[in-house]
């Protein structure tokens, strides 16, 4: 169950053009999980060397090291909670933890598309969702 | 939702930003610490801890390894940290090395690997520490002793990792569907060929942890527990099969070929030190390496003994950096090396005798022959 809380719901809240930031993040999940797939979650070190955000570069490398479920997740939240974020920083910080967490578990596609799209809000998730799958398929 | 965001109590969130990079080092420096101390406590039962907390000297760690020390569990150490007098009216330097402790300290007493530790302290000073943090524990890797098995328990699953190992990606898929604390457990009671198998797949510092945890586990772990453990992990294996997730390969493709290791070792301690020599010492360290994984330890022993020491490390290197390979790539290495062993007696006109008979054998080994019935 979802520990919803106020301070939470305020962090999170952003506009609706930087939400719309989600789906090419998304997309990219969608590529590195295929690429983990195809070619080893080694590969993903390469990934990590070109990426800029600093909390998607230090998570593909604990994904490539190995480290996956409730240890993965604290530590990326440590680093997310220690940043202080708000707004459209913070949901992409958070869906970017919740990618990492479902790339290193070995998600399916469908099942991570599913984890993410919900940060896109009940109302536009399965627009988003639709589109994500027909190009993920 | 990530559990650890909504659980997060905000007006208590320990920040790096405002903290001086002195302090921060000191937090990291702290950090490597409680981290030999968890690796000692693993490799100790927990006996070593009170050693440790006696010699501490800063307060808040040793404040946390004195309740280690009367047995508190995770619950009880934040609880502590939370609510002690130790931990009140304090700067935004202590409070985060305080958050950092709790966390490392939590980390360890719930059995933790050493390197988790490490990565879940130094999490809390930021991203640039996370390179340094790496260096550490490559370092480490680098100094850290291989142990010896002692519980091994009796079952398919090393046959089943064989198989799944043919191709790589299946292998890697189901550890991580099965994930890390199950297949731990489960390889826990495999022999270390099936341990090496998985391990390949995590680069230096998570091989190692992959390794050491397996090693923790099987002395943590009854038999029971363990075969619980690979069963469960056989379940996933058989549901990825389902899913068509997952081809398994004929199971004795790892097998090693007993004759041909026989062959190939006889030939290696009939040859002359010289040509032996040169040969090692001229040729490709990785091939070599692979020929090494169809040597018996004897001809491994003769070899390295005729090696200077930076050859013996360039060496051994490489053996350590090979992956287990299939039959049919240790036969191929092994014919490899016996032409090169004959090209170099050709080219000094040797006589005919029985170490190049040998490699003769070696070098026409049919390798796409069955394994004898056993």
């Amino acid at each position: 169950m979802i520990n919803w809380n106020a301070e939470l719901a305020k962090r999170l809240s952003c506009g609706e053009d930087e939400r719309r930031g989600l789906g090419p993040l998304i997309r990219r999940f969608i590529d590195l999980a295929r690429k983990a797939r195809k070619e080893g979650f080694l590969s993903l070190e390469a990934e990590a060397a070109q990426t800029e955000d600093p909390l998607l570069k230090v998570g593909l490398r604990l994904v490539a090291e190995g480290v996956s479920g409730d240890d993965l997740e604290d530590i990326l939240a440590t680093y997310l909670l220690a940043n202080d974020e708000k707004g459209w920083p913070f949901l992409r910080s958070c869906v970017t933890v919740e990618g990492l967490v479902s790339l290193a578990a070995g998600d399916e596609n469908p099942i991570l598309i599913r984890k993410l799209v919900a940060y896109y809000g009940a109302d536009r998730a399965l627009s988003l969702l639709q589109e994500l799958e027909g190009q993920a398929s | 939702m990530i559990r650890a965001i909504t659980e997060a109590v905000w007006d208590e969130i320990a920040r790096p930003a405002g903290v001086s990079r002195q302090k921060k080092d000191a937090i990291f420096e702290l950090a490597c610490r409680v981290s030999a101390i968890a690796e000692r406590s693993r490799a100790s039962g927990g006996v070593s801890v009170a050693k440790d907390a006696a010699d501490e000297r800063r307060k808040l760690l040793r404040f946390g390894l004195e309740l280690l020390v009367e047995g508190a569990d995770a619950t009880q150490i934040d609880f502590a940290f939370r609510h002690s007098p130790i931990t009140l009216e304090l700067d935004a330097g202590t409070k985060l090395e305080l958050a950092a402790v709790r966390a490392g300290l939590i980390a360890m007493v719930e059995g933790k690997h050493p390197a988790f530790v490490l990565r879940r302290m130094t999490a809390f000073l930021g991203p640039e520490y996370f390179e340094k943090a790496n260096d550490w524990l490559l370092e480490r890797t680098k100094k850290r002793k291989r142990r010896s098995q002692s519980l091994l328990v009796p079952g398919d699953l090393p046959d089943l990792v064989r198989s799944l190992a043919l191709d790589p990606r299946s292998l890697e898929r189901t550890i991580r569907s099965a994930g890390r604390a199950l297949s731990v457990a489960a390889l826990a009671g495999c022999a270390q060929e099936s341990v090496d198998l998985v391990a390949g797949f995590y680069g230096p510092i998570g091989a190692a942890a992959f390794e050491d945890d397996a090693d923790f586990q099987r002395g943590k772990l009854s038999g029971d527990e363990i075969g619980q453990a690979q069963n469960a992990f056989a379940e996933v294996v058989k549901n990825l099969e389902a899913e068509g997730e997952l081809e398994l390969g004929p199971e004795d493709e790892f097998a090693s070929d007993p004759a041909f290791i026989h062959e190939l070792t006889r030939a290696v301690m009939a040859l002359d030190e010289r040509t032996l020599r040169t040969v090692f010492k001229e040729g490709d360290s990785r091939i070599l390496a692979l020929a090494m994984q169809g040597l018996e330890p004897r001809a491994h022993e003769r070899i390295l003994g005729l090696l200077g020491n930076r050859i013996s490390h360039r060496l051994l290197d490489a053996v350590d950096d090979a992956a287990i390979l299939p039959r049919r790539d240790v036969l191929l290495a092994g014919k490899t090396l016996a032409e090169a062993v004959l090209a170099n007696a050709a080219l000094r006109k040797s006589e005919p005798n029985e170490a190049l008979t040998s490699f003769e054998r070696v070098r026409d080994w049919a390798v796409s022959a069955p394994l004898p019935a056993p």
